[in-house]
């Protein structure tokens, strides 16, 4: 793996052109940036900006079009299918806006299904999915169904499904956006904990309070990024909230 | 993801939809109940039939009398005289032959017994008959070669034709009937062969052969004459040795047809097998286009149920589920709901065999093979049905599907 002195994401020149029938969507335009192992970053931008278009690259659920992206000192365009599968599976956890557990299945079991494709057997993955369920504060809702469960509770099911795998990277796409403010704040807090402990965290967001505990701020705006400053400066050039 | 765990995980996902689930599974069910059960009558037919055939004697080879032609008219069959006693004699006399019966049917005769009466068929014949249309006696005996010398007036009854008279075979046994006016003694009465309809070998009257032609038809001529075959093996052998004494003593020219027919009891069961095989196969083809269209259910369901989940797959893709991962679990979900369906449509199918057979009077029981053709078939449906949803789940954008509303 990387040491810290290493990058653990690089993008050089990172395109992305979606194709709509004849005309062309140009989501991201030549993007260059390093974030190192245990970073904190917040992606910032309006709304088709690119920055979900950067997050999915960056989580390689995605190609560039042009240009190369390095994970961990290795150049993804060299990983096929399978390959990236099993990076997103190990190296990567994703939290999302709306969360994204499978109904039907209870905490526990959406918690341990990334250990079901890191092929862990059932009772190491149940034990992996209590402590990381027992990590986010919710050691009393294993079997719930997410549908009996509160949104803020939702999103920390889904981030500790994300942090199952022990990954060093958690990318969140918007993870405060379907929540109330106290929701919010919870999540915030775990997210800095988290971070504090060794993750290196890369956060789309609207909010500037998440901003405001990012170490850095990458703003994106028309598929390119527009600043890459610290989150003091970002703050204080006062951009809007 | 082993299949193990595509198994885990099919059940709990078909489990929280268990009202779709089962429908879905219905079609399946009753395809393979029908397949079940339609073999299983088809069979039946089968036996039945072939024990029907193996009844009407042991190795049988039967000489019917040719057809008559007068005025280039042919004639029915039997009508022509060419078969005597003495071709019967003659026959007795080759290797490897077990008995010969000489037969010389009399249809549609009244007896009476006391104030009761019944119509049926006789037939002239002597003691080898029993041996060659394996019959047996429950009550009395059978002919003897003294009542066929003396031209007795005895009479060996069926069964149902004593039903028929409202006596039982040991109320009959000793006394005198007539048959179209003439008294006969009743010496016995055989045992049931079960059949039914026309010519039911259970509703007739043997006599002695002399007796007829001196009583009823007149004339030493026969109508067919039965063979036994000591061995199942010489029966074609026999036939050969029959047609050719038959040939000779009839005085037929080498460029001559036969003035008779020769037809063997496995020429009859061959015929009865290949009919009953059509008929199974048809029921089965019935059948299986049940099991195809519950197939087709089973893929309109994973179909609908990949469109409800992209989301969910958008998801897996992302926490690293690989492609053959998702395929793999939308194929096991299939081929669970198909192998259920197998299961109880199996239980189904074996519980129904026996009423359907009853329904068409066929003694119907559901087989092995069947079961496992019905079982191995459902296999193959569910993986065919799952396998383009399976496809189509596997072959999603990951982006696209986390997007999907």
């Amino acid at each position: 793996m990387t040491g810290p002195e290493q990058p653990l994401l690089v993008g050089e020149g990172l395109q992305r052109v979606y194709r709509m029938g004849d005309s062309e969507v140009r989501a991201l335009r030549g993007v260059d940036f390093s974030i190192s192992l245990g970073e904190s970053v917040a992606i910032m931008g309006p709304s088709g900006s690119g920055k979900s278009t950067l997050l999915h690259l960056l989580g390689l659920l995605d190609r560039p079009t042009a240009g190369r992206y390095l994970f961990a000192g290795v150049d993804t365009a060299l990983l096929d299918d399978d390959h990236s599968a099993a990076l997103r599976n190990r190296a990567i956890g994703f939290v999302f806006q709306n969360f994204n557990l499978v109904s039907g299945e209870t905490a526990l079991d959406n918690v341990a299904a990334p250990l079901v494709y890191a092929g862990v057997k059932r009772k190491e993955r149940n034990e992996r999915a209590r402590e990381a369920l027992d990590r986010v504060g919710l050691s009393d809702r294993l079997h719930h169904d997410p549908s009996q469960l509160s949104g803020g509770q939702r999103q920390r099911v889904a981030i500790a499904r994300a942090l199952v795998t022990r990954p060093p990277l958690l990318l969140a796409d918007e993870p405060t956006g379907n929540l109330d403010s106290t929701s919010s704040a919870d999540i915030f807090s775990l997210l800095a904990q988290l971070h504090s402990e060794g993750l290196t965290l890369v956060t789309i967001t609207h909010d500037p309070r998440i901003a405001a505990r990012a170490e850095r701020v990458l703003q994106v705006e028309d598929g390119q990024i527009v600043s890459d400053t610290s989150s003091e400066s970002y703050l204080r050039a006062g951009v809007p909230a | 993801m082993s299949y193990m765990e595509a198994l885990r995980l099919a059940m709990r996902r078909l489990r929280t939809n268990a009202l779709r689930t089962g429908l879905t599974a219905l079609g399946v069910i009753i395809g393979v109940a029908a397949l079940v059960s339609l073999i299983g009558v088809g069979q039946g037919t089968q036996a039945a039939l072939t024990n029907r055939i193996a009844s009407l004697g042991t190795n049988l080879l039967s000489v019917n009398a040719g057809a008559s032609f007068s005025g280039g008219i042919r004639g029915a069959a039997g009508s022509a005289t060419t078969l005597t006693e003495d071709d019967a004699a003659a026959l007795t006399t080759l290797p490897g032959i077990a008995a010969v019966a000489p037969e010389m049917p009399v249809s549609n005769v009244v007896v009476v017994a006391g104030r009761n009466n019944t119509t049926t068929s006789m037939t002239g014949t002597g003691p080898a008959e029993a041996l060659v249309r394996s019959y047996t006696v429950q009550t009395g005996t059978f002919l003897s070669d003294v009542e066929v010398s003396k031209s007795l007036r005895v009479a060996v009854l069926g069964p149902t034709t004593v039903a028929n008279l409202n006596m039982t075979p040991a109320q009959i046994v000793g006394t005198t009937v007539d048959i179209n006016g003439i008294p006969f003694q009743v010496i016995g009465v055989t045992q049931p062969k079960g059949g039914s309809g026309f010519s039911n070998p259970d509703d007739m009257i043997f006599t002695p052969i002399t007796t007829v032609q001196a009583q009823f038809t007149g004339g030493t001529t026969l109508r067919t004459i039965g063979v036994s075959v000591k061995d199942a093996n010489a029966i074609a052998y026999a036939s050969s040795a029959v047609t050719t004494t038959l040939r000779s003593r009839h005085g037929l020219a080498s460029s001559a047809s036969d003035d008779f027919t020769l037809v063997s009891q496995n020429q009859l069961l061959t015929v009865a097998s290949d009919q009953s095989a059509t008929l199974r196969n048809f029921l089965i083809g019935i059948a299986a286009i049940a099991l195809v269209v519950g197939g087709i259910g089973i893929a309109n369901t994973m179909l609908v149920s990949v469109r409800e989940r992209v989301r969910e797959i958008g998801t897996r893709k992302a926490i690293g589920a690989r492609r053959r991962d998702i395929g793999r679990q939308f194929l096991v979900e299939a081929v669970i709901v198909s192998l259920g369906g197998a299961v109880i449509g199996v239980i189904v199918g074996v519980l129904v065999t026996g009423p359907v057979g009853a329904a068409v009077n066929v003694p119907a029981k559901a087989s092995l093979p069947g079961i496992a053709l019905a079982f191995c078939s459902s296999l193959v449906v569910g993986i065919v049905a799952g396998f383009l949803p399976a496809r189509q789940a596997a072959g999603l954008d990951p982006v696209e599907a986390l997007r999907y509303e």
